[in-house]
């Protein structure tokens, strides 16, 4: 049967319904979202002259719930605008709609009862191929399909997303016991390749597996905490960055999601692991029952484990929970040897920094070895209970908690026999498949052979090959592959099959370096030698941040006009080589694509953004203008398409080219690929991979598809206003100084932004060739480096990361 | 040499920007049904008669352009012979126009005349479509900023002349309060003119449809309001500043017209003349603070008269900003007459919207149909106007 999801219908509007709507909005995907009918009509409802008749009554909490998803930070749509994919409604009156779309996913509350009943209402109107899911992220599947007829059962599963969908990577898919295999093998792939997310298939078992194991490594951590009598930000500081946790490591991110959320989560799973061997651990503790009676759940509550509160200065001041006491006293910010010692070895990856943390000999080390060695037995105990083999529990950790490695890699990390050695002097129970193993002489989880990926399987006892994903090009495979084609230290050149090459950068945040540039001129001969096409992409968490403006400000402290001016000109010719290779050029921008990053990836002939980039040209940030090439381009950009004629018949280019000006002037940075469409960076017709994983493979495919006609661009000529539009972005100017929404110097960069857009001392009205919009970006960064605001700004970037108002 | 005389001002309800009644329907539609209206209220008068027509406007550009006082008079149904003419003094082009139709008939140039203004701002942005100040002009201070945003020059009246931000949000929600007390009242009916407007709608098919609604209330009134959510508001022109939405004026659409004929001519055809305008006066002033043009120009003007501020019953000030208005009329020295309601009477541009080259004309209705439901004699409306200028005209009841 071949399905295909056109149209979705989700089942509830609370904050997570919402989210998911939106989401899959962001894919492209119109939604219905309905929600039940309030319970009664207020006194304020009728002073509305509101009835239980009126619509805006009776589909109010789906209203309301779309109307949170707009104004949700992070958002959760790509831009407001997808708003108008979602038609809201309620149960009632629209479970009619059902019947057109092709998923239906509830999200209603976890409650047994009420998801039976309303999906027996489902399943009276959905048509018989729909897939239907629920997001539920406790209930057994078996329960809730309990009461459903055959067809629904074939049709329904599990499909769990992570809060907030749009961000988190993890998609737990739960196959019911009649679920057909065809609907679980396209509702991954759906969810991979159209949602962008990251597949675990999970067993039908209490909290699946991203909260099974999640819930331990938390409870763990905080039962560790209490034990050994550590204080909130000292647990933090050794359960942190060094173990691949994010910054706000344990007590940090229980503040953000909510004790509450937590404490529900953990209670549930007691009741419902009756038979798990570490079920105690999930009994809810004291210290978080007194912390739900006090209502103090984090972030939420303005309290938690943290209290941000300001000094009698006014200076913000970060409290933490004293638990003994229950009062907040000031946190800071523990040192211990091994985390320091760990930090060192940071740019050796996070295997290395956690190995470290491991063989510690303070209070961080043996805190870090018997919270890992906990974990790890829990997972190992875990499989096949939840879930098939050690992958899917990795890949949940990694994708649903955002721990850099999972279980398993953090234990190969340390090495295998190391870690039950230390079991052993714990005195905790090793599982017997891991004493198998070793006795195999299997002493890693994974094992890389020249054939690809392999993890042991703890069934069959031995190492299976992990298949890979033909529509997931992974560079250091390729590399490992002898598919190298050039390196420097900033750029490599890739083969990646098929007659294209991908081009890789590698600095620091993808900085643009002499390395850099020299790399895509020597990509772009051999591409056009050798190849049909080039891919311009990474799996750098940032595609490129833009000029690194440590070398700028060196050049300028030298007085060396010259480097300078080379540096402008490499970069402008190296993307004007891009954008006229006789070979097409696709951009793969995913991540920050800022400045000289946003400028590399509009001189493509196309591209393939990733959902989640981040892209502009914010030069004026640093006291500069962008001068590789990215005003030309978005000139380019906004004039490009208009019929021949209309410029000498007097088109009005006053609003195109003021929309570009504000770009630059106020270095706005899109916060998706859609809005990067909005802004003018990325052209309206290209397409977006909304995960990372496929996206050097789709544009490895638009590639292919332009090679087989592809022509270069001819040179364009860019319609301008000349002086005119200097006029009138004097005038505005002037309004924004006198409004103090910008600084004097705020507006000397402005202006020289306006000269360059204007196209130089011409009329109204002219065409200009790009090489002369490009002498006028390259006179105007020379121009505004000599200054000595300029500098004052780079030199605080460096200094602090933030831009400088002067 | 003739006397002047106005028999008749009318105007159309003003229409709120984007959203109101007005939205759907062309400019020149709104201004050529008020001069229908207008001729209508004079059967005794043949439309040949109607010498000429000014029709003053801020931007005429666009559906403005074209001469919008020809394009209106034609539309009207007015003969081939009657000309038709545009100007612009900003916001005071409809009071101009009234002016100098007035000079024309006494010079004796022209017999009959209608003067009045059009504005649509819906349809044509603040500084027009294609807005394109010289590239040689200096922004340093060295010149005159004519091309200054209303809203700074709101700021800095604001600010140098310490108007307080309660004061001026005092003066939004009076303007609002008159506003509506007046329209509760009925007082607007007789000067108005209905539109019948043009409303664009999506049928619950899909299809798109033009319908025709009727529209004779002012519908840009925020009332009841409160002064503690005034507050709150933030200024849009500066940041830190004290100017805003609540204290401004709004952008609205919008037609008045004036019938105006030498007294022999009335007599002739025997209508009653309503008034005259007896003086008028513009004056310059720094462009940076446009708004304290009517502290020049009032004085200018009463002092050609003769009069003081006591002659005059009502005034008509126009409020493009609480700011601009409350320093002029503290410099007039006329604030207890404010307090008193000789001063915008029926609420002011703050609550009924500014249709800019509308407007003087606009005020012209209110202020003659306000005189004669009074009784009174004098009254003065006057005008501050983008680029630094200050406009007065005194209208004496017939």
């Amino acid at each position: 049967m071949a399905y295909e999801i056109k149209k979705a219908a989700v089942l509830g509007a609370g904050v997570m319904g919402a989210t998911i709507a939106a989401h899959l909005t962001n894919a492209g995907i119109e939604c219905v979202l309905l929600d039940i009918i309030p319970f009664e009509l207020t006194e304020a409802d009728k002073a509305q002259g509101l009835t239980e008749k009126s619509p805006a009554w009776r589909n109010r909490f789906a209203a309301n719930g779309l109307a949170g998803v707009v104004k949700s930070k992070p958002a959760g749509f790509f831009t407001k605008k997808n708003a108008s994919m979602i038609k809201t409604g309620n149960f009632e009156d629209n479970l009619g709609w059902l019947a057109g779309v092709d998923w239906v996913i509830e999200v209603v509350i976890e409650n047994l009862k009420i998801k039976q009943e309303l999906f027996a209402k489902v399943e009276k109107v959905v048509r018989p191929d729909c897939i239907v899911t629920t997001n539920t992220s406790g209930i057994p599947i078996k329960d809730i399909t309990a009461k459903f007829g055959p067809k629904l059962k074939e049709h329904f599963l599990g499909t769990h997303f992570f809060n907030p969908p749009r961000y988190m990577k993890l998609l737990e898919i739960i196959p019911g016991q009649q679920t057909k295999p065809d609907v679980v093998a396209y509702m991954t792939r759906f969810c991979e390749q159209v949602l962008g997310k990251g597949i675990v298939i999970c067993k039908d078992v209490p909290n699946f597996v991203g909260n099974r194991i999640g819930s331990f490594d938390i409870s763990n951590a905080i039962r560790l905490t209490v034990d050994k009598n550590l204080k909130i930000d000292e647990a933090d500081a050794i359960i942190g960055k060094a173990l691949g946790r994010t910054g706000m490591a344990i007590f940090g991110t229980l503040d953000l999601v909510g004790l509450d959320t937590a404490h529900h989560v953990s209670s549930n799973l007691y009741a419902a692991v009756p038979d798990d061997e570490m079920r105690e651990i999930f009994a809810p503790s004291e210290l978080m029952n007194k912390m739900m009676e006090l209502k103090w759940l984090g972030n939420k509550t303005k309290q938690g484990f943290y209290k941000k509160t300001k000094d009698a200065k006014g200076k913000k001041a970060k409290l933490m929970l004293d638990y003994h006491t229950m009062e907040y006293v000031p946190a800071g910010k523990p040192k211990f040897a091994t985390v320091s010692d760990a930090k060192k070895k940071s740019d050796d990856g996070v295997a290395a920094t956690i190995k470290v943390m491991f063989n510690g000999t303070d209070i961080a080390g043996e805190i870090t070895r018997e919270y890992l060695c906990n974990n790890f037995i829990y997972a190992a105990n875990r499989v096949p209970e939840i879930c098939d083999n050690i992958i899917g529990i990795d890949n949940a950790m990694k994708w649903g908690y955002n721990h850099q490695l999972g279980p398993f890699e953090t234990w190969d990390a340390i090495g295998v026999r190391e870690a039950v050695e230390v079991m052993k002097k714990l005195k905790l129970k090793i599982p017997k498949k891991i004493e198998e193993m070793l006795k195999k002489g299997c002493e890693t989880f994974y094992e890389k052979k020249e054939d690809g990926l392999y993890f042991y399987d703890f069934e069959k006892k031995g190492y299976v090959k992990l298949e890979p994903n033909p529509r997931i090009i992974l560079l250091p495979d390729l590399k490992a592959q002898n598919k190298l084609i050039r390196k420097n230290g900033s750029a490599s050149l890739i083969d990646i099959g098929d007659g294209v090459a991908c081009l890789e950068f590698h600095t620091k945040m993808n900085a643009v370096d002499d390395g850099m540039i020299e790399m895509i001129f020597a990509a772009c001969d051999i591409v056009e030698k050798d190849f049909v096409g080039m891919v311009v992409g990474s799996h750098a968490t940032n595609f490129s941040v833009g000029a690194n403006i440590f070398k700028v400000l060196l050049a300028i402290q030298k007085g060396d006009w010259d480097i300078l001016e080379t540096l402008v000109a490499d970069l402008q010719n190296a993307n004007m080589r891009m954008k006229y290779l006789s070979k097409p050029v696709v951009s793969a921008p995913a991540g920050l694509a800022l400045g000289g990053g946003c400028e590399m990836a509009m001189h493509a002939a196309k591209c393939q953004p990733c959902g989640e980039t981040y892209i502009g040209l914010v030069e004026v940030g640093v006291g500069v203008i962008p001068a590789g090439g990215g005003c030309k381009e978005l000139m380019v950009r906004v004039t490009e398409g208009l019929p021949d004629g209309v410029i000498d018949a007097g088109l009005n280019l006053q609003h195109v080219y003021t929309k570009a000006f504000e770009n630059i002037a106020m270095a706005k940075v899109s916060t998706s690929a859609v809005e990067g469409m909005e802004l003018g960076y990325i052209r309206k017709t290209e397409n977006i991979s909304l995960g990372r994983d496929q996206q050097l493979w789709d544009a490895k495919q638009v590639a292919l598809g332009l090679a087989k006609f592809y022509r270069k661009p001819r040179p364009v000529m860019i319609p301008v206003m000349g002086e005119n539009f200097r006029g009138m972005t004097d005038a505005i100017l002037y309004n924004m100084r006198q409004g103090n929404f910008a600084s004097d110097y705020d507006v000397h960069v402005s202006r020289k932004v306006a000269h360059i857009l204007s196209g130089g001392d011409c009329a109204e009205g002219t065409l200009v060739t790009e090489e002369e919009i490009l002498a006028l970006e390259k006179e105007a960064f020379l121009s505004l480096c000599g200054e000595k605001k300029t500098q004052d700004r780079i030199m605080h970037m460096l200094n602090t990361g933030k831009p400088l108002r002067n | 040499m003739s006397d002047a005389v106005i028999i008749e001002a009318v105007r159309s309800p003003g229409g709120r920007y984007k959203r109101g009644g007005l939205a759907g329907t062309r400019g020149d539609e709104i201004g050529i049904q008020v001069m229908k209206g207008l001729l209508a209220r004079v059967p005794a008068l043949k439309p040949e008669d109607v010498d000429d027509v000014i029709v003053g406007c801020s931007f005429p550009e666009a559906e403005q352009g074209m001469n919008y006082g020809r394009v209106i008079a034609m539309g009207a149904g007015l003969p081939i012979t009657t000309s038709g003419m545009t100007i612009n003094r900003f916001c005071s082009s409809g009071l101009q126009s009234i002016a100098d139709a007035t000079a024309k008939i006494r010079a004796g140039w022209s017999e009959v005349m209608i003067a009045g203004g059009c504005e649509t701002m819906s349809h044509i942005p603040m500084g027009g479509s294609i807005f394109r100040p010289s590239p040689e002009w200096a922004f340093d201070g060295t010149m005159p900023n004519v091309y200054v945003d209303m809203g700074i020059t709101a700021e800095n009246v604001a600010a140098n002349y310490n108007i307080s931000r309660e004061d001026m949000d005092k003066f939004g929600l009076e303007s609002n309060r008159r506003a509506y007390e007046a329209i509760k009242a009925g007082k607007f009916k007789e000067e108005i003119i209905p539109i019948s407007a043009y409303k664009y709608k999506v049928l619950q098919n899909g299809k798109r449809v033009r319908e025709k609604v009727v529209f004779d209330t002012d519908d840009g009134v925020r009332w009841p309001s409160k002064l503690e959510v005034m507050a709150k508001l933030k200024s849009p022109f500066k940041q830190g500043g004290t100017v805003t939405a609540a204290s401004s004026s709004q952008m609205t659409d919008g037609a008045a017209f004036c019938l105006l004929m030498t007294v022999e001519k009335a007599k002739a055809i025997g209508v009653k003349p309503l008034a005259r305008l007896a003086y008028f006066a513009v004056a310059g002033c720094k462009a940076e603070e446009m708004g304290v043009g009517p502290a020049y120009a009032i004085p200018k003007v009463l002092k050609m008269a003769g009069l003081t501020t006591k002659d005059i019953d009502v005034y008509e000030i126009n409020e493009a900003f609480a700011s601009q208005a409350l320093y002029s009329i503290r410099v007039v020295g006329i604030e207890d007459r404010l307090n008193a309601g000789d001063i915008n009477p029926n609420g002011g541009a703050i609550a009924l919207g500014h249709p800019l080259g509308c407007t003087g004309a606009k005020l012209t209705a209110q202020l003659l149909h306000e005189l004669k439901r009074r009784k009174a004699k004098r009254g003065i409306v006057s005008m501050c106007i983008g680029g630094g200028m200050g406009a007065a005209g005194i209208y004496e009841m017939l």
